[in-house]
């Protein structure tokens, strides 16, 4: 079996995040990444499989970004896959949904993978196209937003989140590609030594030109912090009345006392 | 000139602060309070498993050859979570790392793995004594040959892990005839040898949840082959080992002195007082500036002193500067930050107290500052001599 886990290098959610020079993505400068939580999912699920598989399944991981990119494919390889393609593209973050599924398509097509993960969305853009396209361009029966997943005998089951805390099962014929949501498992840490020995494994480098020239479709015209508002609402008046107004509010605006 | 980890120490770090923040930090002010002997044991276990107890010990003894680096950043995650974790896991690697330098190749297939996969909880490194404490080669506990067995007499104090250590690295005077220092030997004992007690644990202000007990040898009888490098030559081992101990030490009180910083300028941009938060007071701002401007002198030089042992350098005077000044920068950082909250930062309801408390033994052990500077200042003089 081959697989393919896509992932993301993205900041660290805790950062302070300020549009860069053409206002058209943030400013990355001072910024701390780490590989997408979703992704993490993604990986920990691949390593599942190949060790509930004996080990037999090769893990690929690909990723698009910049040179610092590679760190978050060390840490995928550290976690338990085999081999990785790092597609160099330092003007990543000007690429729509499309053009970045074009080129994951494009390398996927020749390498006959049998299963691809992918986060369910990047905790950046968030655009959760990118599996859901590379499925389409390849023709892989495809699941999203897994919480649960399971494999037998050539049949992936899944169990996707829906709205309003509906769950659904499906299940899927090989090839398939599946996005992973929160709670489908837990990512292990990579252990110190796995994080040395990731060193010696294969990234092998492409480039965009190799891969893909699709145009985009959806270009960002621009990107902006939301206008602050106000203070909170402060209540005032004799106590009465403003608990009376603030069970109003609460019946009201929330779910609270529902 | 490159200042910045590899991607390698980026990714220990990451691991390392990931586990502090889920697994340590919940459990670090409970420990501190009640203690948890058996939840603490498990997170020092799981840390093993990570490859946290032996980051500069070669793979085939089950090391992560991870560097020194990669340790000193490790110890500042753990110790930004729980003190008490990170000084256990510094004395793990540096007993690990000493037999790793001067054991025989059965001791080092034997005992390193043990400590580094966590069968053994901890190890121990058992040098200070009552009467030897800044001067260690002042010992009198003695190993006299018996046949076929070291026999050891006397006692050692401040161990720490010795409750739950599987194996004590202990210095013993072997030749009492012999200049001070130049009769000392090293040897290894195990855990639940006849003859070795550990005594009483100490009331410590801070550190609660690694336990630090007295150690005593009533005709202690150990293996022949249970001495650890050259006869006589002890002394020179365990100055030179302290001087890795060092740089553990002092990314320890990095760790703490950065929690207590963070947490402290947090709740200034938090708190108000005279209408306003108190963060725009400049008295606060100035301790916000200096804090974390020593704070980054200590990581400096500590990384200056790691990357030296990591290149094969001399390292014991770089060892000891970052040590002196990121215990003190430390303590002062602890200091600030209790002063930053005011009433609340003496209370138990914040962490700051603790913090202050777990920082302040890190300019007392391992070698006190004034140690450090007899030390630093002795390196410097050979020069001008």
């Amino acid at each position: 079996m081959k697989i393919l886990v896509c992932i993301k290098q993205v900041p660290d959610m805790e950062s302070r995040f300020r549009p860069n020079g053409d206002k058209t993505w943030y400013d990355e400068s001072d910024l701390a990444f780490r590989m997408n939580e979703y992704d993490e999912y993604a990986v920990e699920q691949a390593v599942q499989l190949k060790e509930q598989l004996g080990g037999e399944p090769e893990i690929t991981v690909l990723s698009i970004g910049p040179e610092r990119t590679v760190e978050a494919i060390k840490k995928a390889l550290a976690m338990g896959g085999d081999r990785a393609v790092h597609i160099r593209d330092d003007r990543y973050y000007q690429k729509d949904p499309w053009q970045i599924a074009s080129m994951i398509a494009s390398y996927a097509k020749g390498e006959s993978f049998d299963l691809i993960f992918t986060g369910m969305q990047s905790q950046d853009r968030g655009s959760a196209q990118v599996g859901v396209i590379v499925a389409e361009l390849l023709g892989l029966s495809c699941a999203t937003t897994l919480v649960g997943f399971s494999y037998d005998g050539g049949t992936v089951t899944v169990k996707r989140e829906l709205e309003g805390g509906i769950k659904g099962v499906a299940k899927l014929k090989l090839p398939a590609l599946v996005t992973c949501q929160l709670g489908l498992n837990t990512p292990r840490y990579p252990t110190l030594p796995n994080i040395m020995k990731a060193k010696k494994k294969e990234i092998a480098a492409l480039t965009p030109a190799e891969l893909s020239g699709e145009a985009e479709l959806t270009a960002t015209a621009a990107i902006y912090p939301p206008a602050k508002k106000g203070g909170g609402l402060v209540l005032e008046g004799e106590i009465g009345a403003q608990v009376d107004r603030l069970m109003g509010i609460l019946k009201e605006k929330t779910a609270v006392l529902r | 000139m490159f200042l910045d980890l590899t991607e390698e120490q980026k990714l220990i770090q990451e691991t390392a602060r990931n586990f502090a923040r889920s697994e340590l930090e919940p459990l670090a002010a409970k420990l501190d309070r009640e203690g948890d002997r058996p939840a603490f044991l498990a997170n020092l276990k799981k840390l093993a498993e990570l490859g946290f107890m032996g980051l500069n010990v070669q793979g085939e003894y089950g090391g992560s050859e991870a560097g020194v680096v990669a340790f000193s950043v490790a110890m500042t995650e753990i110790a930004r979570a729980c003190a008490s974790t990170a000084v256990t896991v510094s004395v793990n690697n540096m007993v690990c790392e000493v037999i790793q330098t001067i054991g025989s190749q059965e001791q080092k297939e034997k005992y390193i793995p043990l400590i580094c996969s966590g069968a053994y909880a901890a190890g121990s490194f058992a040098l200070t004594e009552t009467g030897a404490g800044s001067d260690p080669a002042g010992m009198t506990t003695t190993a006299v040959l018996d046949g076929d067995s070291w026999v050891l007499n006397g006692s050692k104090i401040f161990i720490t892990s010795a409750p739950y250590a599987g194996v004590f690295v202990v210095w013993a005077v072997t030749d009492r005839e012999a200049p001070k220092g130049k009769g000392i030997s090293c040897f290894l004992v195990e855990q639940g040898t006849p003859g070795l007690v550990i005594g009483k644990q100490e009331e410590k202000t801070g550190q609660h949840a690694s336990a630090t007990n007295e150690l005593v040898f009533d005709n202690c009888r150990i293996p022949k082959d249970a001495l650890m490098g050259k006869l006589n030559d002890g002394f020179r081992i365990a100055v030179a080992e302290l001087g890795g101990g060092r740089i553990g030490i002092g990314s320890l009180a990095l760790g703490v002195g950065l929690a207590a910083m963070d947490y402290a300028t947090r709740y200034s941009t938090e708190r108000v007082q005279f209408g306003q938060k108190i963060s725009s007071f400049q008295a606060i701002q100035w301790k916000i500036a200096d804090s974390y401007t020593e704070l980054e002198a200590a990581r400096l030089l500590l990384m200056s002193a790691a990357f030296r042992k990591e290149s094969g350098r001399p390292f014991a005077k770089e060892a000891s500067m970052a040590k002196l000044f990121a215990t003190e920068a430390a303590n002062r950082a602890c200091y600030n930050a209790v002063q930053m909250l005011g009433g609340y930062g003496y209370t138990a309801d914040f962490p700051v107290e603790r913090y202050a408390r777990d920082v302040r033994i890190t300019s007392i052990y391992e070698g006190t500052s004034e140690i450090q500077r007899v030390i630093i200042a002795r390196e410097i003089l050979k020069n001008f001599s």
